[in-house]
């Protein structure tokens, strides 16, 4: 079976059921090779659930998961072998350093010796690591910790990085170093996998996206065909007016608005010609913040302002 | 695959290492715990109480000598194999990462039971040297000793495993100490011959380890052995032979969450 020309990961109905809860609920996904594929959410949405099927930690209870054009449940090693994966919590060895980290890893992919230590040296150096080859993980920052989870993913080559969480608990500029990272993974290639509750890092990371709430898919697409499809291009958020009690006529000009608390948001095709349009409607230097929309509006309208729990 | 085989795994002497490389860096005080308190407890026991005692022609402590190996290698194993495995599956991500390599927990379990034999052939063949300094060994079967003190670690590790991949808090591992290793060590044949027991008492001792591996250990130290000893060293391969299988469902499950 010509397995180079299966998707990297195609689901059909997934669902995983932990006793009578229901973390993923038949969903659809079809994700390509060399693309970035994030899954969205709020925590307990089901995308780390679904990030375990895909690198074969726990399997599905029906459906069908291929990886590789490879049954995840049938094949686990053979897909293990091609993958490489960062959990959330990095999951690295307190008792031992750095590169033995690396290396121990790498031992279970058959990389041993001489070849391991070069590995080791030269993987350590790309994600900026060096000296800090003997440190012990209690002494690395949360950036660095992370670092040395994504080199260690990295040992055996993989075609395919699985990310949860990539920045979470990292401080601006680490996360700015990770995404430079898996900007660069992306662009030799590697199918990169992720999950994020940062629309921010979506927008900039992911080529798709799937929107998760509750084990369900709510959208998919790219980030752009997904602010179109459910926000508009701008955003004007009007604070403390009620344009509904003003019976302002807004001639079209917005696509859908909604009030929150003490603030209005318009969505728009342009903030500029709807300011225009209030301020001719007597409406005149409102108080207001006028931005384009963002994966978070996209976000927010499938899922809903209010806090869930 | 069983879990036997599965200790001629590749992946299964990777865990080894990996367990190998984290304990060098604490070997000193590892070596010098295990062997402390055991050592007091033979000072104390054989020398203390066992000036007050003699057992027929043999003094206490040439009877306790090599009891202290079977409790070496149960110490041994028991310990890492409780708290060590604990951590090494609920707060330090060690399995964990080990499986999203294409590693399978029984790999990982034949590895633990690599290294516990490692464990406690290191901790008893010390004191094995030991009471050779006393003058307490008298045959060079005692060099048998060393692979009995492998099989050992191996068997002794596996309801420990059990337990630690079984149990929700740490604590929990407490109830197998209480429970099952300690009254094991004051009945297993260490301390004084079973012969004045009750029976019944003396069939729950028939049914530890720690007992046949002493059994063994004592023939071994003194010399005389008899073909009797096969049936203990019978036993204690076919309950490693059961008890192999008995932790690996329980760190799958958990691996599986």
């Amino acid at each position: 079976m010509p397995t180079h020309a299966a998707p990297a990961v195609e689901a059909r109905g997934l669902t995983k059921r932990y006793g009578d809860f229901e973390a993923v609920r038949a969903i659809d996904f079809s994700i390509a090779r060399q693309e970035c594929f994030g899954f969205l959410g709020v925590n307990g949405a089901g995308k780390t659930s679904t990030m375990k099927m895909i690198y074969c930690r726990t399997t599905k209870t029906s459906g069908r998961l291929d990886v590789f054009g490879m049954d995840a449940a049938a094949h686990p090693r053979e897909i293990k072998a091609r993958i490489g994966v960062v959990t959330q919590d990095n999951a690295l060895d307190p008792e031992l350093t750095a590169a033995e980290n690396v290396m121990v890893y790498a031992s279970f992919f058959g990389i041993t010796g001489a070849t391991a230590r070069a590995k080791t040296a030269a993987l350590l150096r790309t994600m900026n690591l060096e000296g800090k080859e003997r440190a012990r993980i209690a002494e690395l920052s949360g950036g660095m910790k992370r670092r040395v989870a994504i080199a260690r993913a990295l040992v055996n080559d993989p075609e395919m990085l699985v990310l949860d969480e990539p920045t979470t608990g990292l401080d601006p500029q680490a996360r700015l170093a990770v995404w430079q990272q898996l900007l660069d993974f992306r662009a030799r290639g590697i199918t990169l996998v992720m999950t994020s509750h940062y629309m921010e890092e979506a927008a900039r990371l992911c080529d798709r996206l799937v929107i998760m709430d509750d084990g369900r898919i709510l959208a998919e697409g790219t980030p752009r065909s997904l602010i179109e499809q459910f926000a508009a291009p701008e955003v004007l958020e009007l604070i403390g007016i009620d344009l509904g009690a003003l019976r302002v006529p807004l001639d079209g000009l917005v696509r859908r608005q909604e009030r929150h608390g003490e603030i209005t948001y318009l969505y728009t095709d342009d903030n500029a010609a709807l300011l225009a349009h209030l301020a001719s409607s007597g409406i005149s230097a409102p108080q207001h913040v006028a931005r384009p929309a963002t994966l978070e509006d996209v976000f927010l309208n499938l899922t809903g302002r209010e806090l869930a729990e | 695959m069983n879990p036997l085989a599965a200790i001629f795994h590749r992946n299964a002497w990777n865990v080894f290492r990996r367990d190998f490389m984290a304990w060098q860096k604490y070997a000193f005080s590892s070596v010098a715990i295990n062997i402390f308190e055991p050592m007091a407890w033979f000072l104390a026991i054989g020398f203390g109480l066992g000036a007050y005692l003699t057992l027929g022609k043999s003094s206490l402590v040439q009877f306790i000598a090599p009891g202290m190996l079977g409790l070496a290698a149960l110490n041994a194993a028991t310990f890492d194999a409780c708290w060590g495995a604990y951590e090494r599956l609920n707060f330090n991500g060690v399995y964990e990462s080990m499986v999203t390599a294409p590693v399978d927990p029984l790999e990982i379990a034949a590895g633990e039971y690599l290294w516990q034999a490692f464990r406690a052939t290191l901790y008893g063949a010390i004191f094995l040297v030991v009471i050779a300094g006393f003058g307490l060994v008298h045959s060079w079967w005692c060099l048998l000793s060393l692979p009995l003190l492998a099989l050992c670690g191996i068997l002794f590790a596996m309801p420990g495993l059990a337990v630690a991949f079984l149990v929700k808090t740490q604590e929990h591992l407490f109830y197998y100490f209480s429970f099952v290793t300690t009254p094991m060590a004051m009945i297993g044949g260490v301390f004084f011959p079973l012969d004045k027991l009750p029976h019944w008492l003396q069939n729950i001792a028939w049914c530890t380890p720690l007992y046949h591996s002493v059994q063994i250990f004592r023939a071994l130290i003194s010399g005389a052995l008899t073909p009797n000893l096969l049936w203990d060293l019978l036993w204690l391969i076919v309950a490693i032979a059961l008890l192999a299988y008995v932790p690996v469902p329980f760190l799958r499950n958990k691996l599986a969450r």
